[in-house]
């Protein structure tokens, strides 16, 4: 019987279809994976199940009985409940008070002498071993996640939806998390778990539900189904190769890392032995879900983060040890996939902004004192070849937060790719752009290419990687997965790369 | 757009003066006095005697330079809260140099003495940025604590090394003369020490608006992040913002001493080590801004002496109003802030 089942739920926001006639059906005792690329609409949809978001149309019903949840206060007294990505649990709390915070029976005198009771009977019987009275600052990654499944469980839930619940636990906890999420299909609890590891679903699930640009592409039963196939539902389309792909022969090595590792500090997703190359004139795309280290590798060769292990040269001279300021004067620059943070000073304006990096030098200081002139003059131009507009009538005196994300990414690439750039390091450069940013921004890193200078192109959308790239580096928890020549690389076996599946295992 | 916005922060300002020259009628009457009566002791106070117009910048100078310091860590996003402190390490460190450095004399002696108290202070707040940028330490909590030690400290050097031989009193020695700040206009206590503080304006104003340096700290201040993506040194310049403005605020304590008390001894800051927190906070950390409510707020001081000595009216109203003042200020930016929710993309 199924418990839960949806029919065409829809979701848009600014317009923008999330969720688009999404259906499904989950049955009691059985695990029920979603899969799907970022943005796929994987956590939409299940925040609509839980009541955070509610849905523009559609239909949803829970044990037969259609439902409306307008919070998930209501999900959870229906017998909902939700384990989400980032933990919603207060750290300086002991774990028993976090269970039973905000319980609907909880009299003025808190009876923890019995909550605690029920909470170590239901942790015995699902193998879900934790110090009750330990503060949760103190736990592990894994502890918490069962401390998170525990208050669900104390709420007497029938259907549990997990968000990436895989993504923080190393492989050993992975799998005593599986049993866990066996025995509770046995005593007959639904659970939806999104993931996007292949092995995983294959692992634990009995069905998947596939999501592909918001909508469902597919509903499959796991034991009729194979990895090849997942991902080619995941991923959709053969993807369209350019086809102006000039391969430069004999050309030399820009930058060179040799066995790069980060260690691992507050839970960052760590780099383990790195090794790669990146040649002159060659677009080199970085694959991999997000997350999985694209993001440490980007700010170890910009020297952003220092790595701990391991060389790295720049035309053959070391660069290991200099500041960002030095590698920037060295030739690298870096495109960052957060502009407001990383990359831009929002409160001050575009001409400030366009020589963030150059300012210390002639023309726009002299002595260290500042030529303002030069530096408007300097934006003037810019905004002319780059096509930066601002609203109004201010012009280069705006300040860089009141434009829009496509001319703040202009003004980024306008600032980097001076005459100076040989290495274009560049993360998710056409993330929320429009289609005509996306293709000037595109073009602009191909015009690098065609004049001998070397891009690194990290992307969590495969089309972009696939119409831009070289060569290919997959990546997958801080490892380099695999390095695939463009011509050579199917989609499939990208998608496998991403979802930690190596050719080895494969065979 | 802007117009609009322009005349709107008129009206808000002129909204908050009427706010607290009611409340200050009414505090006032409360003492039994007649506000109108009270209000032209307070102006005669200020512009009476050409002396006692000149007191004003007396008082404004250790103000000035306390909150520059202030105005300079504020903008670097160093919320040093410990001026009080710097200022009386400089004080120390410059007495000490006066006192018993031998072999100069006159405007060397002078010089240097203000020197090492400026490099006494900036070191001092050099503790509390390298916390902040090694170990990501609250530098509220750590200079607040440095004012706790550096005043005590000042009381211990009273009473024991530095203390007078020939007196009972905890003060040091007097300074010889020829390592006094002179007066520069006689017969007031208008001395060279103000005119250090305004050219110490001019330059900070030429440091934030017009060099790499100022631009540097404001990067900085503004994102740390993006400040260090491109290549700006957050360490170096918390570092150098603290040294500046604990120097700034030490050098407030080295003129008071070689210019006013001609020796060292307890609570001679008059507390304006935190007064300059609120001084740098309502100029917008802008200079030239510091220096016009410095002046202002020392205005309102002299007049409301005159006012205690005259009437009996206690001069305590003035911190009040001024309290006031800046929560009207600060309420009146989260109003704003509310009313236009930050923009998303």
């Amino acid at each position: 019987m199924a418990i839960l089942e949806t029919k065409n739920i829809c979701k848009a926001f600014a317009g923008v279809y999330a969720n688009e006639n999404i259906s499904l059906s989950v049955e009691k005792g059985s695990i029920h994976a979603l899969l799907g690329e970022n943005g796929a609409g994987k956590t939409t949809f299940v925040n609509i199940l839980y009541g955070i978001y509610t849905a523009d149309s559609g239909e949803m019903r829970w044990k037969g009985q259609p439902v409306f949840f307008r919070s998930p206060m209501d999900a959870i007294d229906a017998g909902i409940g939700m384990v989400q990505q980032h933990f919603s649990l207060v750290s300086r709390m002991t774990v028993l008070d976090n269970i039973i915070l905000n319980l609907k029976g909880n009299r003025f005198v808190l009876d923890r002498v019995a909550a605690e009771k029920r909470v170590l009977k239901l942790a015995e019987k699902y193998g879900l071993h934790v110090d009750t009275r330990a503060r949760v600052t103190d736990l592990s990654v894994g502890e918490r996640q069962r401390v998170e499944i525990l208050k669900a469980l104390y709420r007497d839930v029938e259907l549990l939806i997990l968000d990436e619940p895989t993504g923080v636990l190393t492989p050993q906890e992975t799998a005593k998390f599986f049993d866990v999420l066996r025995n509770l299909k046995n005593e007959g609890h639904a659970i939806i778990i999104i993931t996007h590891r292949m092995s995983e679903i294959m692992a634990v699930s009995d069905r998947v539900t596939i999501l592909r640009d918001g909508r469902n592409v597919a509903n499959l039963t796991t034991a009729v189904t194979n990895p090849d196939e997942l991902s080619r539902y995941m991923i959709g389309r053969e993807l369209a190769e350019s086809g102006d792909v000039v391969t430069p022969t004999g050309r030399g090595v820009m930058l060179k890392m040799d066995h790069i590792s980060l260690a691992r500090r507050n839970r960052e997703h760590p780099l383990h032995d790195i090794t790669l190359q990146v040649h002159n004139g060659e677009i080199l795309g970085i694959a991999g879900v997000e997350g999985n280290g694209q993001k440490e590798l980007a700010e170890v060769i910009t020297g952003i983060r220092k790595n701990n292990a391991g060389e790295m040269t720049l035309e053959g001279s070391d660069i290991g040890n200099l500041s960002v300021k030095k590698r920037y004067e060295a030739g690298i620059a870096y495109i960052s996939d957060d502009r407001h943070n990383d990359s831009l000073i929002v409160s001050m304006n575009v001409a400030e902004n366009l020589t963030l990096r150059d300012f210390r030098c002639a023309p726009y200081s002299r002595c260290r004192v500042i030529n303002r002139v030069a530096i408007a003059r300097n934006a003037e131009q810019k905004m002319t070849v780059y096509q930066i507009r601002t609203s109004g009538k201010t012009g280069a005196a705006t300040p860089v937060g009141l434009m829009s994300g496509g001319n703040q990414q202009k003004l980024i690439i306008a600032r980097e790719l001076s005459d100076k750039a040989k290495l274009i390091v560049a993360s998710q450069p056409t993330r929320g752009l429009d289609i005509g940013a996306t293709e000037f921004v595109r073009n602009m890193l191909i015009k690098q290419r065609n004049e001998g200078k070397s891009v690194i192109l990290i992307s969590a959308d495969l089309e972009e990687i696939m119409a831009l790239s070289d060569r290919i580096v997959v990546m997958f928890g801080g490892a380099i997965a695999g390095i695939l020549p463009r011509g050579d690389a199917t989609v499939q076996q990208i998608g496998l790369l991403m979802g930690g599946i190596m050719e080895k295992e494969r065979a | 757009m802007q117009q609009i916005n322009r005349k709107q922060t008129a009206f808000d300002i002129l909204k908050i003066l009427l706010m607290t020259v009611v409340l200050g009628a009414i505090l006032i009457l409360i003492c039994g006095a007649n506000p109108w009566e009270a209000a032209q002791l307070f102006f005669r106070g200020m512009f009476g005697t050409f002396s006692s117009f000149a007191e004003i910048f007396v008082k404004a100078c250790p103000l000035i330079l306390t909150s520059l310091g202030c105005a300079i860590a504020f903008k670097t996003g160093f919320f040093n809260i410990g001026a009080e402190g710097q200022f009386y390490v400089g004080a120390l460190g410059t007495t000490v140099v006066a006192l018993y450095l031998p072999g100069v004399s006159g405007i060397a002696k002078i010089v240097l003495a203000l020197s090492i108290g400026f490099i006494c202070g900036g070191l001092w707040a050099l503790i509390a940025a390298v916390l902040k940028a090694k170990f990501n330490i609250s530098e509220i909590i750590v200079t607040i604590m440095l004012n706790y030690i550096a005043i005590n400290f000042l009381g211990y050097a009273v009473r024991s090394f530095l203390m007078d031989p020939a007196g009972n009193v905890p003060q040091s020695e007097k300074i010889a003369s020829d390592a006094r700040l002179a007066i520069f206009i006689p017969s007031t206590r208008f001395h060279v020490g103000i005119l250090i503080a305004v050219c110490c304006v001019a330059l900070v104003w030429f440091l934030m608006e017009k060099t790499t340096v100022g631009y540097e700290l404001t990067a900085v201040g503004t994102n740390k992040r993006a400040a260090g993506c491109n290549g700006i040194s957050v360490f170096k310049n918390i570092v150098l913002s603290a040294f500046l403005s604990g120097g700034f605020a030490a050098l407030a304590g080295g003129i008071e001493v070689l210019a006013i008390q001609k020796k060292l001894l307890e609570g001679i800051s008059s507390n304006c080590g935190y007064t300059a927190v609120l001084v740098a906070l309502i100029a917008g950390n802008r200079p030239f801004g510091v220096l016009a409510v410095s002046v202002l707020y020392a205005a309102m001081q002299v007049g409301a002496n005159s006012m205690q000595r005259q009437m009996g009216i206690p001069s305590s109203i003035v911190n009040i109003l001024i309290g006031v003042v800046v929560v009207l200020i600060l309420g009146k930016e989260l109003i704003t802030l509310s009313r236009h929710p930050k923009q998303t993309q």
